[in-house]
């Protein structure tokens, strides 16, 4: 096992800054997923970390250890890739023997390793199929199995689970965080899919553009966006975002939404923060942390679509910039063309500079 | 009733398949099967262009399989099918093998690639009897290859390439190397490209070497291509001819008559083509048991792949 630290690790493609200085420090036996959009710079900052790339500036350290000039097969990296990379052409006890017999251990010791393995993911019935024939979830765990007899400080995950159907997903997120409680190993998942990245990481770092946005617990994440885009970002929908004005108001200090009216009051410590602010701020609430406001001190806004997903109700509100969408967890009888009046709870509402798109912290 | 009608049906649409077919299946059979009964017909007889009958009253002339007893004793048939042998064991590994490290060489990028490509492929564009020619050239005791071997020894060379018997062969199988490894090249280069890099990279990452990963994912991935590639070469070495004969004739003697020319040699000079219709038909036999084995190979990797 192995913490791993990134420091001011940058990558460049002639002139594509695929990652920009980087820092991160992911502890012993933590699950971080590196979350964020296609060319964010997950993929790279992970290929770094195997050795599959070498980093423009910045480096790599493996608990205390520099891994610059450390080739791809001496990391101790467990790799499990998107399509898993299983060898076809061998058998699955071949494909768990692989890294053993390259290293030219003995035929005992490689039956040992390979049979306390296969016992452990369950795949002793399947040693001698051939490899090329297995359902995704068995390929799975071939490919972690054929890593984790290495013993690997660390297990480096890409997106293992995009190729397989999302009826399937939910069982393997599952297998997975099993597997990896079984094996305490860090390991860094790389994924798209902020729903993997939710209910398996320990933390998540978002990432956009090759920058990193925001490090923290799948809950700090969602309930504390460091700036827009991870607000935009995480959830789904994303945070509603609406561009407004401080303004001091009779019942405290409220936003000045424009067109859309004045919010309610903010909460306490966020009015302290904000009345030091200048400029424009957004106005930004969770969608699930909406309610109808009966007594229209809400922002009242037609409604425009209403989405009906059983157990929810999504209802988009408002038209051009001033939208917004709340979620329901019951048909609350709006339909297209009334008027709602919406109030998010106060505790949930956030602000961001709209100049800079930085998170105001309250207090 | 039901399955009464389904039969019934079915036989209709194989009755109609079969008419739709049928003005195919009589080309196919002319372009094929037709040739192939001729000639096993004027081979169990003494038939020529000659002898003033039409081939197909070539059975006045019927000579009980002499010619299948004849080529069983036949010394010159069989030193040449030794000689084919002996080319094929020797050009063929060296195509494969050249093949093999070029493609290698060509899998990864490096400067000036798409250039040396192109002069790679060009020797397969040349016509062979064109480069029969060229060697032909090449290796007369005046020529270039004398004239660099000089320079390199410091010493004037004459060497008489194509009056040796020795150095025909071998001047012979260079041509046909340097003619015939860039397709072993391209072939070859198509298998490489085709294998999944992710596992190449899986390999790296658990600890293969360069070589471990060649011989334990390349080439495993590769195995019907390479089967492929080689049958489609010995197939074509088998019959290998116009640069050869270009270059030496078959000569000096016979030192470089290989099947094909002495095919040629025996219709043309002498004949009889009865005979040649017996010795083309033995070979025929020998090119097909090459080409089912390999095909069989082929189908069993493919049931293996699927």
């Amino acid at each position: 096992m192995s913490a791993i630290q990134l420091r001011h690790l940058t990558k460049t493609f002639g002139d594509f800054t695929a990652l920009k200085t980087m820092d991160l420090e992911i502890a012993d036996g933590e699950f971080m997923a590196l979350l964020g959009p296609s060319g964010c710079g997950k993929s790279t900052t992970m290929n770094m970390i195997a050795g599959m790339e070498e980093p423009s500036s910045g480096n790599i350290l493996f608990g205390e250890r520099d891994m610059a000039g450390v080739p791809m097969g001496r990391r101790g990296v467990g790799f499990v890739f998107q399509n898993y990379a299983i060898f076809t052409h061998m058998t699955v006890r071949q494909n768990l023997a692989y890294g053993p017999r390259m290293r030219g251990a003995t035929k005992a010791e490689i039956d040992r390793r390979v049979g306390a393995i296969a016992e452990l993911l369950q795949l002793t019935p399947l040693l001698d199929r051939k490899a090329d024939r297995l359902s995704v979830n068995i390929l799975q765990r071939v490919a972690i199995g054929r890593s984790a007899i290495m013993e690997p400080a660390i297990f480096l995950l890409d997106e293992p689970l995009s190729n397989v159907d999302a009826a399937f997903r939910a069982v393997m997120r599952t297998e997975l965080k099993q597997l990896q409680r079984q094996f305490r190993q860090t390991m860094v998942y790389v994924t798209h899919d902020q729903l993997e990245a939710m209910t398996m990481a320990d933390r998540i770092a978002v990432m956009d553009h090759g920058v990193l946005q925001q490090v923290g617990t799948p809950l700090e994440v969602y309930n504390n966006p460091a700036n827009v885009f991870v607000a935009r970002f995480i959830g789904a929908p994303g945070m509603n975002l609406l561009k407004g004005r401080p303004a001091q108001s009779d019942r405290g200090l409220v936003i000045d939404l424009g067109p859309l009216g004045i919010t309610p009051p903010l909460p306490d410590e966020l009015a302290t923060t904000l009345r030091a602010a200048r400029g424009d701020v957004l106005y930004g609430f969770r969608p699930e942390q909406v309610a109808l406001a009966p007594d229209r001190r809400g922002l009242a806004m037609p409604v425009t679509f209403v989405e009906r997903i059983g157990a929810r109700t999504i209802v988009h509100l408002g038209e051009g910039e001033g939208t917004v969408k709340a979620v329901f967890d019951n048909d609350v009888g709006l339909s297209i063309g009334q008027t709602a009046a919406v109030a998010p709870t106060a505790a949930a509402v956030r602000v961001f500079d709209a100049a800079s798109g930085v998170a105001m912290k309250a207090g | 009733m039901d399955a009464r009608t389904k039969p019934a049906l079915r036989d209709e649409g194989a009755r109609l398949g079969f008419r739709l077919t049928l003005p195919a299946q009589i080309l196919v059979l002319f372009i094929s099967a037709f040739p192939l009964l001729m000639q096993l017909y004027i081979s169990v007889t003494d038939w020529s262009p000659l002898s003033g009958l039409g081939w197909w009253n070539a059975w006045e002339m019927w000579n009980s399989f002499a010619n299948y007893t004849d080529l069983a004793a036949d010394a010159r048939f069989w030193s040449a099918l030794k000689r084919t042998a002996i080319v094929m064991v020797v050009c063929v590994p060296a195509e494969f093998l050249l093949g093999l490290a070029l493609a290698t060489l060509f899998a990864d990028d490096f400067p000036g690639k798409r250039i040396f490509y192109s002069i790679l492929l060009m020797p397969m564009m040349v016509v062979p009897a064109v480069a029969g020619y060229m060697f032909f050239m090449l290796f007369q005791s005046g020529g270039p290859v004398n004239d660099i071997l000089s320079s390199l020894t410091g010493s004037p060379v004459t060497i008489a390439w194509l009056s040796d018997p020795t150095l025909a062969l071998i001047a012979v199988m260079i041509a046909d190397i340097w003619q015939w490894t860039p397709l072993m090249f391209l072939i070859l280069l198509a298998g490489l490209v085709g294998v999944p890099e992710d596992q190449i990279k899986a390999a790296t990452l658990l600890g293969a070497n360069p070589w471990q990963r060649f011989t334990t994912i390349v080439l495993p991935k590769m195995k019907t291509i390479i089967v492929i590639a080689l049958a489609i070469r010995v197939i074509e070495n088998f019959k290998i001819f116009d640069t050869l004969y270009i270059m030496t004739g078959g000569g000096p003697g016979v030192a470089t008559e290989t099947i094909s020319v002495y095919i040629y040699k025996v219709t043309t000079q002498d004949l009889i083509w009865g005979y040649v219709a017996a010795i083309a038909l033995a070979i025929l036999v020998v090119l097909s048991i090459v080409a089912v084995f390999a095909m069989k190979r082929m189908a069993r990797t493919k049931q293996v792949a699927a």
